[in-house]
């Protein structure tokens, strides 16, 4: 499950790098690009703008098949509050531009990936491709949250892996 | 001509005076390391190293007299603006808000603190005193 949720996150992160590199955060004195994965990040009570925060939630695992299919659900969350030169009068047009660059990213063929084992990038070894493939849902979007001048949307996609032999 | 206006270091000096006076001790504010380019820490596989920043003089409270019946009161740390501002200026961070909301957490008495929030106490437009609200660590919670 593990591999799969690594997957989804490079693969995703480098679509939305592809479309519009402009997108980075600074994280810990680091620049680099604008999305991340909540529980892989240290707590914090600081939300990162413009930025897309990926969140795993639901699990489900579907065992009548040969290899049993993993179900999870990807809660990808972000927020804006529009930029200070323009008094925070273009955060409507920022939330739609990140609406737009999540729809393309998510959208584009094919919509799989190889599953990638990443254990080993911790000493520097790149991923390696696994047997099978993740793929995903259509995403649902959320009605936007207006907070003061904060403009937020969580949109929400299902991601399928098969559950190799040996895999955790 | 005397001066209208009292120094705006006036505050901060009583301020840490009276931190001392009140049971000011030293605790330690766990700040991460600059991030790892590679995507192993982005995937949570490697985690950053830590460094810990003595604090002192501070106050930590765990009760206080204003309370609302039913709602626990999360601790509370009363910190010098002077080692505030000299931590900031020592570990290069644009601001004590940034450096608070970077930090993992303070440690006290080897428990370690997450910073829930970080307010700042002013006199002539200048930081006398920050007031941390802590939250106090998840394992303790009965």
């Amino acid at each position: 499950m593990q591999n799969a949720k690594d997957t989804f996150y490079l693969t995703l992160q480098q679509r939305l790098t592809a479309l519009n590199p402009a997108r980075t955060i600074v994280i810990r004195g680091q620049r680099r690009p604008g999305t991340l994965v909540t529980e892989n990040e240290m707590p914090t009570a600081q939300v990162p703008l413009d930025a897309f925060r990926l969140a795993w939630t639901a699990l489900s695992i579907d065992r009548t098949g040969a290899l049993p299919l993993v179900t999870m659900q990807c809660e990808i969350a972000y927020v804006t509050d529009g930029t200070h030169a323009l008094a925070g009068m273009d955060r409507g047009r920022l939330l739609a531009a990140m609406d737009a660059e999540l729809v393309t990213a998510l959208a584009q063929t094919p919509q799989s990936a190889p599953k990638l084992n990443c254990t080993a990038t911790d000493s520097g070894v790149a991923p390696t491709p696994m047997q099978t493939s993740i793929f995903w849902s259509a995403p649902t979007f959320n009605a936007a949250k207006t907070t003061a001048e904060r403009l937020e949307r969580t949109a929400t996609i299902d991601v399928f892996a098969y559950q190799e032999a040996g895999e955790l | 001509m005397p001066d209208a206006l009292p120094s705006t270091n006036a505050a901060a000096r009583t301020a840490d005076t009276l931190l001392r006076a009140t049971g000011g001790r030293t605790v330690l504010l766990r700040m991460p390391m600059p991030a790892s380019p590679l995507a192993s820490e982005q995937l949570g596989l490697a985690t950053p190293y830590f460094q810990d920043v003595p604090l002192a003089p501070v106050v930590f409270r765990k009760a206080r007299a204003a309370s609302v019946a039913g709602k626990p009161i999360p601790p509370e740390l009363l910190v010098s603006a002077t080692i505030v501002e000299l931590t900031v200026g020592t570990l290069d961070y644009a601001s004590a808000s940034l450096l608070f909301a970077e930090a993992l957490g303070v440690v006290i008495d080897d428990e370690l603190f997450a910073i829930e929030s970080a307010a700042t106490e002013q006199a002539f437009g200048k930081p006398y005193l920050y007031r941390l609200t802590l939250r106090t660590p998840q394992a303790q919670i009965v």
